[in-house]
């Protein structure tokens, strides 16, 4: 089993400098494309949440990203510190078909095999999500 | 991500590469936005590139097709990778999208209608 702790600076760029550390680390642990590509939008799509609506991209605070990954699930925590984000999960509607926003968390429940938003120590959101490896995939490693 | 331009018969074309997220999709609209400047409005979308699409990205297309309409313009896409069509149909947006297989496809369908507005 292999544990790692992601911090990242609210920036636009950020959500890059996260991608390119989870593609490695994905990489490292040899996760089947179809799996990373269903990790990396799920990821991506919370720490986006997290950036823009947790932080308002407010530079001070910070993004945590935490990897569980061992022979048979990836578990990613997403960490954020802002407010009233388990209340806008709880509110939102899906998003309308010429919407510009408000399709990420439905993205989230499609890859993710589990996903959970809770409140955290700091007062901000986690999105919990867990993804299960199976070993039977035949697809090819990236 | 990479964003590079020509123009084939009075279509503009992007070819976009590497990463669709909120970053990037807000450069592709600032690109965009200038070929508006410029009044052009017949826009095709190489996706071959593109390796990854988020909500964000998807967000920024659909912006872009929403400028676009409002221009009385047309906006094409073609060369999805599978994961990213899969991406645009669990979002219902392969509805919204003009997506053809292949740039020429999509380039054809350009001719295609300024010939029938001829008529």
């Amino acid at each position: 089993m292999a544990n790692y702790t992601l911090k990242y600076v609210t920036a636009l760029e950020s959500e890059h400098l996260m991608l390119d550390e989870l593609t490695a680390i994905l990489k490292k642990h040899q996760v089947k494309e179809r799996l990373a590509q269903a990790v990396m939008l799920a990821v991506s799509e919370a720490f986006t949440n997290a950036a823009v609506h947790g932080h308002k991209l407010d530079s001070t605070k910070e993004i945590i990203v935490e990897l569980i990954i061992n022979d048979t699930e990836i578990h990613a925590d997403i960490l954020d510190n802002g407010s009233d984000g388990l209340d806008k999960i709880a509110r939102r509607l899906p998003a309308k078909s010429m919407a510009e926003h408000g399709r990420g968390v439905d993205l989230i429940k499609h890859y993710a095999d589990e996903v959970e938003f809770c409140s955290n120590v700091s007062g901000g959101l986690t999105v919990s999500m867990r993804f299960l490896i199976d070993a039977k995939s035949i697809e090819k490693t990236i | 991500m990479e964003i590079s331009m020509r123009e084939v018969d009075n279509v503009a074309v992007l070819n976009l590469a590497g990463r669709l997220d909120l970053a990037s999709g807000a450069t592709m609209k600032q690109e965009i936005k200038k070929l508006f400047e410029q009044d052009t409005t017949s826009i095709h979308l190489n996706l071959s590139k593109v390796d990854f699409i988020n909500s964000s990205g998807l967000g920024a297309l659909v912006s872009v097709m929403k400028e676009i309409r409002l221009q009385k313009g047309r906006l094409t896409l073609s060369d999805l990778a599978s994961y990213v069509q899969e991406i645009f149909d669990i979002t219902q947006l392969s509805h919204i999208f003009e997506i053809f297989g292949t740039e020429e496809e999509a380039l054809a369908s350009f001719q295609t209608m300024s010939t029938n507005e001829v008529k």
